[in-house]
């Protein structure tokens, strides 16, 4: 049953960030995702008494919960940028592309996957479709952070995946998996600032110098 | 045991770059270690007569020792043409020592991660390995932290980091099948080949296709390949020609990987129609726009958009004569490439210009590079007695003779064109005059011995394929035929 609220927590935490306007709004929305993503983690350990997934969990916590949140916080603070997202696509259109996104999970899911289980298939699909909006989000969005926020996302959703239909990966596959994410966001997060210093803006539409 | 003095060396350069200042001996000896480890590398695909696993985390079988080959080939090239090349642009002032000093810790990064990738067993540690290796050369795409280099590793870096969130979404699709249906427990590619028959047919062909969109994005494959001519024409040359010549190729490494599993599974049909279609929409791409292509390092890298197409074609056609030509296209590709953007690398310090339609008399104005770019672009468009000639053939060979004929025939067609598009941008660099102030340049001995080591290959190759690498390309493809 608490496997089910949380699931329903990350999903519609991912549409909350769908409709969201503002820079440390999404943040949080993200950190809010991240929280229930460590529930079902910590769930999943206990049930299965698996010492890699409380560790797993803890990390889950550790970085994003607390470390990656607060680091693209501490940006947006630092580079005085205007906070709005920018949207190609506004609020009520992109919510509604997330249900679209997460019926056509719902369908790959029952009439592709065929998987047996019925658990399994509501969290792959809940995982696909968690996977899908963060592209989404990375795609109609124009500030630079908000496109660290959809690939993180989409890792979430990944991770989603990976907890509960296979129990977590070979441990030591999840481990060098976040270190490799906790790298990839402070490079990007380098990135960021560099472009500001640059561009002094951070809109990803407007770096368009580049063609044919 | 090789396998850790290859560790060993760019790490101990890697201490080198942070304690040498002298940037021109740092260069000489980052060159040197990676001579020791081609060396190293070439020894081992020589003398490896069985699978080597160590600790049950690496596994070098002949396609791991294959590629590590080309990869150290293609590494201890741009080691030797990076010594003069960096010491003359902080000469000229267009970054700091410190920053120099930066270029040889991330090249040796980036080197490291590549070097990872073909021999280790985890499929995750391939993963792994793959991300670390974008994002060691994202800086170095970076590296001139001008607004145009900006935008590119930016490009770069969240593109393939997209692309690879899908592998990684592949790999745990392949992870649950192996454990639910078929037991397995672990991610080691050794376990997954060997239960593969007990895998679900189903999931393993979504699992696949999320496999080769997410490592095909990597690889450069079209339509997923929107960064590469970014990338490639704005990251340091030396780079440009690692990006190229095996960054590419480590990425379909693990393609090639999975697509093993997947062949035991559900048959190699599947897998041959996927890598065929994104094999010829890639030339297709590629051939539209190296038509109209005038920047010089953004007109190779459409080739390579092009060349990493005709990998795919051959990966798809298959058979022993189709991955044999597949594989020999990969060592051509990577030896040529780099050729060609070692030889841009110097024609646009020389004319501070990227237009190839502006560039004229390269012969004259610089006599060693500029015929060395110009046989390059001759046997990068397949002209005979190169060795890309040669593979292609082999390539097509192989697709007339399964009766692969509407596939073959449009790989040919997509050949000619290009081959036509890359002479008449050559006939542009090749006559005309120099410009009447423009000195004639001399290049240094260090990087006519990258661009002669080079040449070697490409001609070696296309007259005969040495017994040694014949063997090493066999037993390879042996690996891609499991059954």
């Amino acid at each position: 049953m608490h496997t089910y609220i949380f699931l329903l927590g990350i999903l519609v935490m991912t549409y909350f960030m769908m409709m969201v306007k503002r820079l440390p709004a999404l943040i949080n929305g993200f950190r809010w995702q991240s929280l229930f993503l460590f529930l079902l983690t910590l769930l999943l350990a206990k049930r299965e008494a698996d010492g890699a997934l409380y560790v797993v969990a803890g990390l889950i916590f550790l970085l994003k919960v607390v470390l990656v949140p607060y680091f693209l916080l501490r940006i947006v603070k630092r580079i005085k940028v205007n906070e709005n997202l920018g949207f190609f696509m506004n609020p009520q259109l992109s919510l509604l592309s997330g249900l679209l996104l997460t019926y056509l999970s719902y369908l790959f899911t029952f009439k592709v996957m065929l998987l047996a289980d019925r658990m399994q298939s509501v969290s792959f699909a809940l995982s696909l479709c968690v996977t899908l909006m963060g592209l989404f989000i990375m795609i109609f969005r124009m500030k630079a952070v908000v496109q660290i926020v959809g690939l993180l996302v989409m890792e979430n959703g990944l991770f989603l995946t990976a907890v509960t239909m296979c129990g977590g990966m070979p441990f030591i596959v999840e481990l060098s998996t976040f270190l490799d994410i906790f790298i990839s966001v402070i490079i990007l997060g380098v990135f960021v600032y560099r472009i500001n210093t640059l561009f002094t803006h951070i809109d990803v539409n407007k770096l368009d110098s580049l063609r044919g | 045991m090789h396998i850790f003095c290859i560790f060993a060396i760019p790490l101990l350069m890697m201490l080198g770059a942070l304690g040498i200042n002298n940037i021109r001996v740092l260069g000489r000896l980052n060159a040197f270690g990676y001579a020791v480890i081609l060396g190293y590398a070439a020894f081992l695909a020589y003398t490896l007569k069985q699978p080597l696993v160590l600790f049950n985390f690496f596994y070098i079988d002949a396609l791991s020792a294959f590629f590590l080959f080309v990869i150290a080939l293609v590494t201890s090239a741009a080691a030797l043409f990076s010594i003069e090349y960096i010491a003359k642009d902080l000469a000229a002032g267009a970054f700091s020592q410190k920053k120099a000093k930066g270029y040889y810790l991330l090249f040796n990064l980036f080197s490291l991660s590549m070097f990872f990738v073909p021999v280790v067993n985890n499929l995750g540690m391939v993963w792994v390995g793959i991300e670390l290796t974008t994002l060691a050369s994202a800086f170095l795409v970076g590296f001139y932290n001008n607004k145009a280099s900006l935008e590119a590793a930016w490009k770069y870096i969240i593109i393939c980091s997209v692309g690879i969130i899908f592998a990684l979404f592949g790999t745990i699709i392949f992870y649950y099948t192996a454990s639910h249906h078929a037991g397995i427990n672990s991610l080691n590619w050794t376990d997954m080949a060997a239960g593969a028959k007990n895998l679900n047919a189903n999931i393993v062909k979504i699992a696949f296709l999320f496999i080769l969109v997410g490592y095909g994005t990597k690889a450069g494959l079209a339509p997923m390949h929107t960064w590469l001519p970014d990338a490639h024409s704005q990251a340091i040359s030396p780079v440009s020609a690692m990006l190229s010549g095996v960054l590419l190729k480590t990425a379909l490494y693990a393609i090639l990987r999975f697509n093993v599993i997947t062949n035991i599974c559900v048959g190699s049909q599947y897998t041959s129609r996927l890598f065929i279609l994104f094999g010829l929409i890639s030339l297709g791409v590629a051939c539209l726009f190296l038509l109209v292509q005038k920047h010089i390092k953004r007109f190779f890298a459409y080739s390579s958009i092009e060349h990493v197409g005709i990998i795919s074609v051959g990966f798809g056609i298959g058979g022993s004569l189709g991955f044999y030509a597949a594989l020999l296209h990969i060592f051509n590709h990577a030896v040529t490439k780099s050729l060609l953007f070692f030889a841009a690398a110097d024609v646009v310090k020389k004319y501070k210009k990227d237009n190839m339609h502006i560039i004229k008399g390269v012969v004259n104005a610089l006599p060693f590079t500029g015929i060395m770019l110009v046989l390059g672009m001759f046997a990068i468009a397949g002209m005979p007695p190169f060795s890309i000639f040669f593979s292609e053939l082999l390539i097509l060979i192989a697709g007339f003779s399964k009766g692969a004929y509407a596939v073959s025939s449009l790989l040919l067609l997509f050949i000619v064109v290009i081959f036509g598009a890359i002479i008449f941008h050559l006939s542009q660099i090749l006559f005309g005059k120099k410009p009447q102030d423009m000195p004639v340049g001399r290049e240094a001995a260090s990087s006519k011995l990258a661009f002669i080591i080079l040449m070697i290959c490409m001609c070696v190759v296309g007259f005969r394929v040495p017994a040694f690498l014949h063997s090493l390309i066999s037993l390879a493809a042996a690996v891609l035929m499991k059954v």
